[in-house]
């Protein structure tokens, strides 16, 4: 693992663990509902807690807003040149498109973002604390390790598929 | 010793309060839309292998119980999200009567708690209202009247004081409140003659308000010494008396606090998302500190995020997305442990803390609910 | 034609009792002007080109200029976040070790506020540096403190 990614894996661990710190709240809004208060339009500013930047560099940031009763945690993915750029939107896309089974992932992300997570109260009466920020943190290290290795194939695949279309011209 | 005397898995949701009878017989929980009576032995015979005997089950809410208490007479008050709050009198089959109590709010209650003469209680809404129930013998229901003024913000706790006018509340406004909660007819003047808080006590005066800026999560009273602490969320347990001098600690974890109780006039018990109930004691000057930990989980720090060994590689050609797929699936379901294997009794966030036994002024075990499902009696 | 169906309708009732982002403001005494803090900024620079990073940031974290606007606050920021770029990674953890609890928690709304604009976001190392450096001496309370304070820099 590189020097300055240990840091910034602590920083987003330490900044989860004091978000994911949910109350069940009724809304005080609307009658007889309860909703993620971070997602709704028009909330009362006392039930939004200070949003949290964390930055790596202008490429590779977390944004983690919490509420009382939810938090969202949106990814900025490094993205390097415009393959990469593609891959991380395919990738990302695949994932959003099979949101429902995974529970916390929004299937939009924030503006500006790669990936956003929706975490509620719901998920963390029904999970650990523990393990929803170990999977954040994991999935932040899976996703570079899978981007890099996808652009490593496609480089060696492209470079294959020329051998084999340029040889035809050589005689 | 272990500081755990008893812990009873109940039910598969998280209890948002819980709460015993004044004879230590009856236990009530909130359980989804239903609140769930337990019979337990009595509580010098309760051991680790004693089990709750469900007796009654309230199911007259169809939102979620937010909160249940039971009077010194054993009426057992429930309220919930769908704006209601019924009080359940025991009838002598030991089942239980409903009746509605007209609250007249429009949003969710939060909170309930009886005043000590089990006459009258309070109940905290969403709506920004406290609404003060009391029963009307001539229309047989219970009515209430309205505090609004100057709540700004969902009511989360409220405390009575032991002369059963002084109410504390606080909320997500971030502001703790004493009001008056005198209801003509039902209390006395001299209930609160000489009380340092104040001299006149008409219904819903403001008596105090301090600032705190984070939401306040639970407050309780300690009314021999005129104390009052409470709890919020950025983590602090606060201590004020009627001369206003305010005191603050900060949670040794650094977690925010759900819940709060007084051990004796210089020990006060907190819990909440740290999973285990912290003490804090006050020495001789009055100056509180945090003196040591119940039950905590083994291997304290959370744990390092860098595992070197991570890095193994994975066959790389299994086919991208259902491989990718395929790792968050098993990420999802099972996550990475990092945790030690000793786990504190209470798996998840505690929720509320109550008084268990008391000898000579001191409690000696206290009741602890949780987002896990379980109500665990820690010894002091 | 204004979309009906989606007009706030409790926005234009005074009694609906929604409190904004103005409302939960924490009531100040005074508000401090930018003329006011640049003494303090002009310290704060000495401090840091005289080496003394013990002091400058000690002086940076302690009383920040809360109910200041957002002009003066920009100001005193840069200051700061100055400072803290200056101190050598080496020298950091003992910085943030002699600070007291109340200092480390004002350091990281500076810290957040730092990653949060592209000035800091290109020192991003160096602040996550601190910021490890801090979670190691004080544990996850200045976070919980960060996020229920509405005081903000």
């Amino acid at each position: 693992m590189s020097q300055s990614l240990r840091p910034y894996l602590t920083a987003v661990r330490y900044s989860l663990e004091a978000a994911l710190t949910l109350t069940n709240f009724p809304s005080q809004e609307v009658e007889r509902h309860n909703r993620p208060e971070i997602e709704v339009p028009n909330t009362s500013a006392e039930l939004l807690l200070q949003p949290m930047h964390i930055a790596r560099s202008e490429t590779e940031q977390v944004l983690i807003e919490p509420s009382v009763n939810s938090v969202r945690v949106s990814l900025m993915v490094k993205q390097a040149d415009e393959i990469e750029q593609i891959l991380v939107h395919k990738f990302t896309m695949f994932l959003e498109q099979r949101a429902e089974a995974f529970y916390i992932l929004r299937r939009v992300p924030v503006k500006g973002y790669s990936i956003s997570f929706l975490i509620t109260n719901k998920h963390t009466e029904s999970m650990k604390t523990a393990k929803l920020v170990d999977f954040i943190i994991e999935f932040m290290e899976e996703v570079d390790k899978e981007i890099s290795e996808m652009k490593l194939f496609l480089n060696a695949r492209a470079r294959f598929v020329a051998n084999e279309y340029l040889g035809e011209f050589v005689y | 010793m272990s500081s755990v005397l008893s812990i009873f898995k109940l039910v598969k949701a998280p209890v948002y309060s819980h709460c015993f009878s004044q004879d230590k017989s009856l236990l009530a929980i909130t359980c989804e839309n239903t609140c769930l009576v337990y019979r337990l032995p009595p509580a010098n015979s309760v051991t680790s292998s004693t089990t709750p005997q469900l007796v009654a089950t309230l199911a007259n809410h169809d939102k979620t119980v937010t909160a249940v208490d039971i009077s010194v007479h054993g009426r057992i008050v429930t309220c919930s999200q769908d704006r209601n709050a019924y009080v359940w009198e025991p009838l002598s089959d030991g089942s239980y009567k409903p009746t509605l109590v007209l609250l007249r709010i429009n949003r969710a209650a939060t909170c309930v708690s009886w005043a000590p003469s089990g006459y009258k209680f309070a109940v905290g809404s969403s709506a920004r209202i406290i609404a003060v129930c009391y029963y009307e013998q001539e229309n047989n229901w219970w009515v209430s009247k309205h505090i609004k003024k100057p709540i700004k913000s969902t009511v989360q706790c409220l405390a009575w004081h032991s002369n059963g006018v002084v109410l504390a509340s606080g909320g997500t406004d971030g502001y703790l409140r004493l009001f008056s909660g005198f209801i003509k007819g039902l209390d006395s003047k001299e209930a609160v003659a000489n009380s340092p808080w104040g001299a006149k006590f008409p219904f819903g005066a403001l008596v105090r308000e301090y600032y705190h800026g984070a939401y306040i999560e639970d407050v309780q009273w300690r009314s021999a010494i005129e104390k009052v602490a409470f709890v919020s969320h950025e983590g602090s347990l606060n201590v004020v008396d009627s001369q206003d001098q305010l005191q603050s600690v900060n949670a040794p974890d650094g977690l925010p606090f759900n819940s709060l109780c007084w051990v004796s006039d210089a020990e006060i018990l907190c819990a909440g998302f740290s999973c285990h109930p912290v003490l804090f004691a006050a020495d001789a000057t009055g100056a509180w500190a945090f003196a040591r930990d119940l039950d905590k989980a083994g291997g304290a720090a959370p744990a390092p995020v860098a595992n070197e060994d991570l890095d193994e590689s994975e066959d790389a050609n299994s086919g991208f997305g259902i491989s990718a797929l395929r790792k968050f699936k098993q990420l999802d379901l099972k996550g990475k442990v990092s945790t030690d294997a000793q786990e504190s009794a209470h798996e998840n966030t505690i929720t509320q803390l109550k008084p268990y036994v008391e000898e000579q002024g001191r409690v000696t075990a206290v009741s602890a609910s949780g987002l896990d499902g379980k109500v665990v009696l820690y010894r002091l | 034609m204004t979309d009906w169906r989606r007009i706030d309708i409790d926005a234009f009732d005074p009694e609906s009792g929604r409190l904004t982002a103005a409302d939960i403001a924490p009531p100040y005494a005074t508000q401090v002007s930018l003329a006011e803090l640049q003494p303090r900024i002009a310290q704060l620079r000495t401090l840091a080109s005289s080496g003394d990073m013990q002091a400058a940031v000690a002086l940076a974290t302690s009383d920040p200029p809360y109910s200041a606007d957002a002009q003066a606050k920009a100001a005193y920021f840069q200051a700061v976040l100055e400072t803290l770029t200056q101190v050598r990674q080496a020298d950091i953890a003992g910085v943030v070790k002699a600070l007291q609890p109340a200092q480390q928690d004002v350091l990281v709304k500076y810290l957040y506020k730092g990653m949060s604009v592209p000035e800091g976001q290109k020192q991003g190392g160096i602040l996550l540096a601190w910021f490890e450096r801090l979670t190691q001496a004080a544990g996850v309370r200045p976070v919980t403190h960060y996020i229920n304070d509405r005081n903000t820099v």
